[in-house]
């Protein structure tokens, strides 16, 4: 089948649209360039020192005998029971807002996070920080004790020195605060607050609600949290919002889970939202837009008031803007846009991405509430934390008020703003001018190095704590270990300045919680820690109407016109590591990025016509190694690596933070190019009046978007609503090579269901009907391409990390990897996502080629990999059409336990229930065995042995309990009533490569997308 | 000219062959022996911190198994008991017995007694207890005759074939599940109970190899 045949074209590279060399070369070698050398062995040392785990003395069994202890509790807890793991409720906090999670704990050692099933938000799901966050607890990097000056200290002298120094309750204090939504937390606070007087208390977040808050000021008078109810919606209209991207939302799983479920379509006559996208990169959120208008940032303020402008024609509260128009009026999605809103009063959103200006937010609002959407699809709630003080302003202000000796002490909680902070704030060498400077993070970053006094602080995993879910489901965080290294938690930092004691932060929670409970508390306790939350009550929602100022202030916005001309520079927060705090976990950096499959750096995006203009060839043609470029803003200049992302807007470049650190650890160390000097306070969106020049020199960039290709075979097929209600079949094979499947007519001839092989594979009848056959379906519509199932599959499977070098030469391990493909135009292709984990074929081609039978096929249909018997051969990898199986090159695992200086720590973060991995042995899905088998044993048990089939959704996948988007299935398709068995008969279904008669176990449900018709 | 070789060196290259044959059997059967599990696992009796006697406390007082290892039903370990289930008793008889003195340190301190592990699989196979017993594997049937080990030592190879000789033939083996814990338990017609429990327990023991690898 050659590629030209194939309808749609779909392409993953600039290297394979162009053909180029290079992607041939990779595409056709049996294993990428020095697939068998090793040169880089520094930094795989290190990296695999930080990463790589194992239990030790594992290989030698057969040479010695190793002698293993065994130590039982002196007394035991009730309800551990060694060998089965308990689950805890407790939430992940995000910056202010807390997703609910469960813990999987095995004898007091947490493993695994998952969502919470009971808490609204979550829905049983977790973003890719929430799985990561466990690493994070046993990263060796963190920060293990207090340091005066530099020097080890302890927490019992900083006791003493803040019961000394805090004594004086005139001190003029400044606190600089990570957003906290904890009730105890705020107490705290404000008790701080009252005991010295002369102490101000500043919220700082590099990418903080700030603007949005501001905005709903402007419109209503008020500083409100806007809630999108993405599954309400008819009709989603998103300024540049990325709102399924965890960076840059603080409710990406709940907004994930209800934009997929307004997507979900199981029959021709269900709905489906629609979904304009006017952005400037290709963000995640806007690859799965059904229209998406490739933008400048900067042009889209100008945007958004020329379609107020439009509404205002037709619904009153806009009148603000009444005659305005602007150069985008004439533009062709104004008139569509309006006409989509309007018919869907009260069932459409708009929203606007986080960074942009207040005034944005504001008109935004008063569209929404224009609409109708107000108090329908869009709640506007009140959260109490929420400070009414501008505080980003008054972050500003701190450094001229220290500069004029006007603060004695500096407490930072949290945060990292010597590396974060907007460049032109001194703030660095404004430190010098305080008595005290005290700091508590978990690393020993930027920031500890510039402090008097440096606390470590406990992971959310080593603490009690409280606060509110992103709505305002209030929870209890409930610590599942005690502090590995003595961490100080938030809490008892806080109430260590207040009283001088180090206090017990599960007293001080509770004495909150007494507040909330004030009868019968024990009991409301208890059950609130059970459940991980406290009632489904959220924030209460405020029934809004439009500020009297809110018209002046437009007529301020509209009168301002700026021009885009030139290039300008976006800036925003990292797709895997956020604002940098996620820097130092190896399992975030070797995530490929959603949309540009880069791993372990940061680049500067931009459209082919930009790069073009600006004589950056390499990255236009797709190569491993690109060109730098010198980007200057305000006289500050940075030297990136260029990218060329398809879709991009042109003359835009956009570039993220959080890499280049100096000291934070390891990890985070070693990757990529500090771009926080060029974030200003004037430009902490975008900058326009910029510089970039090409330096010519070459960087070599690790992606992963060639990696694993499958030589352009239909695997992946999408359609449009309209098409699939004409033609719901158009996924078949039939439709999609407009043949007939090879073999088909023969099977027919012969009287067989399916193409006939000369491989021997089980029949029907071979499979004992006692075991369950496991099999699993991707709804590629509702999938957002995330990435948290490779994260979450990571976690419950050993999965090692291998470093920028290895991963740069395809080795990376990821079970279940996100192919991105685009369709179209190079300058604005649609996006689409597939993820693929091992099929599990019934006639399964490694299984064939393998001399030593080390992959074969079990009687409850999985495709095994024994390691105990893979000699390495990789003939396996070579005949998988999929390109699923995965080698350890090296002994990725286990080779940092002879000169690592903290294994034990990491080999606490390994499942008990799954091997880790030797050098030579090949791996890839299991389709979770870990789990299938429990489910079985425990089935087998309950019912006294009168079956071990477990019961429909008793037992999920790892990556399909993480999805946040519920697109993985994953059940017996013997029981014709499982879901898995219904999900597979939906003419969507169809399989990978069917035409090699490999008869996959995972299946597909092609991706439709709903685009308006006008703008075709 | 004299014969430079004797008569008899016709024969040294047939010796030869043949003493090289007995020594190449020799060492594979030495190796196929005395490299496996049943000559090097088997009798591994490790000097535990605590000599504590299962030949009396399961044997001559004939307390349960299930008295100290408590999970078995229901946890793929059996688990090792706390020291609380030593000083349930010792609280009582034996208060001042030197050989308890590590028991009386442990719940004194808080300090686990660090046991030597003697059933030992490698780190790649998975065994669950509770999978076993639920349907009738006795606990003797893989750590043999407990009641009568003064010092536990492994009584079975635990191999992989030893493993699969059960899984592919479980009549040979299984008891009825109240039976489970019984030492020295004899049934009087085995193969014939065996089918029977094997039908109704529907006894099914896999053999491929995620059963146990993964």
């Amino acid at each position: 089948m050659s590629e030209e045949t194939l309808k749609p074209n779909y392409w993953k590279s600039l290297g394979q649209l162009a053909k180029n060399e290079e992607y041939e070369k990779f595409l056709h070698r049996e294993f990428p360039e020095n697939g068998s050398e090793l040169t880089d062995d520094v930094s795989r040392r290190s990296f695999l020192k930080v990463m790589g785990a194992s239990i030790a003395l594992a290989g030698f069994a057969a040479c010695r005998r190793p002698v293993q202890k065994i130590l039982p509790y002196t007394k035991m807890p009730e309800e551990v029971l060694p060998g089965n793991p308990l689950e805890y409720a407790t939430a992940f906090p995000f910056m202010d807002a807390l997703e609910g999670i469960t813990v999987e704990n095995h004898v007091g050692r947490p493993v695994k996070i998952e969502g919470n099933r009971l808490h609204p938000g979550s829905g049983g799901k977790t973003n890719i920080f929430g799985q990561a966050s466990i690493l994070n607890l046993y990263d060796p990097d963190r920060s293990k004790f207090v340091r005066r000056d530099g020097q080890r200290s302890t927490v019992e002298d900083f006791r003493k020195f803040c019961a000394d120094y805090f004594s004086d309750t005139g001190r003029r204090i400044a606190f600089v605060a990570e957003a906290n939504s904890s009730p105890t937390y705020n107490r705290l606070e404000d008790q701080i607050e009252e005991k010295f007087p002369n102490a101000q208390w500043i919220t700082y977040e590099p990418f903080g609600e700030n603007n949005a808050l501001e905005g709903t000021n402007i419109a209503f008078g008020q500083r409100l949290r806007t809630i999108n109810w993405f599954d309400k919606a008819k009709v989603i209209v998103s300024f540049d919002d990325d709102f399924l991207n965890p960076a840059s939302t603080k409710n990406s799983v709940e907004n994930t889970r209800q934009f997929a479920d307004g997507r979900r379509v199981m029959a021709t006559e269900e709905a489906m939202s629609r979904f304009y996208s006017i952005e400037s990169t290709y963000t995640l959120t806007g690859s799965n837009a059904d229209n998406r208008l490739r933008m400048k940032t900067s042009d889209i303020e100008q945007f958004l008031y020329a379609l107020a402008a439009e509404l205002s024609n037709s619904v009153s509260g806009l009148s603000a803007f009444s005659g305005y128009s602007n150069q985008f009026s004439d533009h062709e999605w104004i008139p569509v846009l309006t006409e989509e809103l309007l018919d869907n009063r009260g069932d459409s959103i708009v929203t606007v991405g986080r960074m942009h200006n207040p005034d944005l937010h504001a008109v935004v609002s008063a569209i929404n509430k224009a609409l109708g959407n107000a108090g329908n699809t869009v709640t506007y709630n009140e959260a109490p934390h929420l400070s009414d003080r501008n505080n980003q302003i008054r972050f500003s202000e701190l450094v001229d008020e220290l500069n004029n000796g006007n603060i004695d002490a500096v407490v930072f909680v949290g945060t990292n703003p010597v590396f974060t902070a907007p460049a032109d704030i001194n703030l660095e060498g404004a430190l010098s001018n305080a008595q005290q400077v005290i700091h508590l993070s978990d690393y020993y970053d930027e920031t500890s190095s510039e402090a008097n006094w440096h606390v470590n602080r406990a992971h959310f995993l080593e603490a009690w704590g409280d606060g509110f879910s992103y709505t305002g489901i209030r929870s209890i965080v409930q610590p599942q270990v005690r502090p590995l290294y003595d961490g100080v938690s938030d809490i008892e930092f806080l109430n260590m300045i207040l009283t001088g004691e180090q206090g017990n932060a599960y007293d001080l929670v509770q004495e909150t919680w007494r507040s909330f409970y004030p009868n019968n508390f024990t009991t409301q306790w208890e059950q609130t820690l059970h459940d991980g939350l406290a009632g489904e009550e959220i924030f209460p929602e405020v029934s809004v109407s439009i500020s009297g100022n809110f018209n002046a202030r437009a007529n301020e916005f509209t009168a301002k016109k700026e021009s885009s001309e030139g290039i300008e520079l976006v800036i925003r927060p990292d797709d895997t590591i956020f604002d940098g705090r996620f820097a130092n976990n190896a399992w975030l950096q070797e995530l490929p990025k959603p949309m540009t499959k880069i791993t372990w750096d940061n680049v500067a995006l931009m459209s082919k016509k930009t790069a073009d203009a600006l004589g950056v060839e390499a990255a236009g043609l797709g190569k491993a190694e690109v060109e730098v470029v010198s980007i200057t803003v305000d006289g500050t200049t940075v030297k990136i690596p260029a990218w060329v992302q398809p879709g991009h807007a042109d003359d835009s470049i956009t570039i993220t933070v959080g890499y280049g650190h100096e000291g934070m650890g390891r990890v985070a160390d070693r990757a990529g190019v500090n771009t926080y000097p060029l974030r200003t306070t004037e430009h902490m969106l975008y900058a326009t009046d910029i510089s970039v020049e090409n330096t010519g020199t070459l960087y070599e960039i690790a992606c992963t978007q060639d990696h694993h290709s499958v030589e352009g075979r239909s695997i992946l097929r999408h359609a449009t609503l309209q098409e699939y209600r004409e033609n719901p079949d158009f996924s078949s094979y039939f439709e999609a090579y407009g043949a007939d499947l090879p073999g088909e007519a023969y099977a027919e001839e012969q009287g067989a269901d399916s193409p006939l092989s000369i491989f021997d594979a089980m029949n029907e009848d071979e499979y004992p009907d006692y075991e369950p056959q496991w099999g699993m379906a991707i709804d590629l519509n509702t999938c957002v391409g995330c990435g948290t199932c490779t994260l979450a599959c990571q976690a419950e499977n050993n999965i090692p990390v291998i470093g920028k070098r290895e991963v740069s030469r395809g080795r990376e391990m990821h079970w279940i990897r996100t192919d991105r493909y685009y369709d179209g135009d190079i300058a604005d292709p649609i996006a689409l996502h597939q993820p693929v984990p091992c099929m599990h074929c019934e006639l399964a081609p490694c299984e064939q080629v393998c001399p030593v039978a080390a992959t074969t096929h079990s009687e409850d249909g999985i495709n095994q990999m024994t390691y105990n018997r893979c000699i390495g051969t990789r003939y396996c990898e070579n005949n998988c059409p999929y390109k699923v199986r995965r080698f350890n090159f090296f002994n990725y695992s286990e080779e940092f336990l002879t000169d690592g200086d903290d294994p034990e720590i990491i080999q606490m973060a390994m499942n008990p229930n799954v091997t880790v991995r030797f050098r030579g042995v090949m791996e890839k899905c299991t389709y979770c065995v870990q789990r299938v088998n429990r489910a079985k044993i425990n089935r087998d048990i309950e019912t006294d042995g009168r079956t071990m089939k477990p019961v429909d959704g008793s037992v999920h996948t790892a990556c399909q309990q993480a999805c946040p988007a519920d697109a993985i299935y994953f059940g017996d398709i013997s029981d014709p009533d499982s879901e898995i068995s219904r999900v597979k008969q939906n003419n969507r279904n169809y399989l990978m490569l069917e035409e090699l008669n490999t008869r996959p176990r995972t299946s597909y449900l092609a991706e439709l997308r709903n685009p308006n018709p006008k703008l075709a | 000219m004299a014969q430079i070789f004797p008569k008899w060196a016709d024969e040294v290259p047939q010796r030869l062959l043949l003493g090289l044959i007995i020594f190449m059997t020799a060492l594979v059967a030495g190796i196929w022996y005395y490299f496996s599990p049943e000559y090097k696992a088997v009798g591994y009796a490790p000097e535990q911190p605590v000599p504590y006697s299962h030949q009396l406390h399961a044997g001559k007082l004939d307390i349960d198994c299930q008295y100290c290892h408590t999970t078995v039903f229901e946890s793929q370990f059996a688990t090792v008991p706390p020291t609380q289930t030593c000083m349930n008793c010792h609280a009582q008889i034996a208060t001042d017995s030197p050989k308890l003195a590590k028991v009386r340190e442990s719940w004194e301190t808080g300090e686990p007694i660090e046991w030597i592990r003697v059933h030992n699989l490698p780190d790649y196979a998975y065994f669950d207890h509770a999978a076993h017993v639920n349907v009738g594997v006795g606990c003797e049937s893989c750590h043999g005759r407990i009641d009568k080990m003064e010092v536990v030592y492994q009584a079975e190879p635990l191999s992989m074939s030893w493993c699969l000789d059960c899984h592919r033939n479980p009549e040979k083996y299984v008891r009825p599940v109240d039976e489970v814990t019984t030492m020295g338990y004899k049934a009087a017609n085995q193969l014939e109970l065996g089918r029977k429990l094997v039908a109704k327990n529907n006894i099914n023991p896999p053999t491929y190899c995620q059963t146990c690898h993964y």
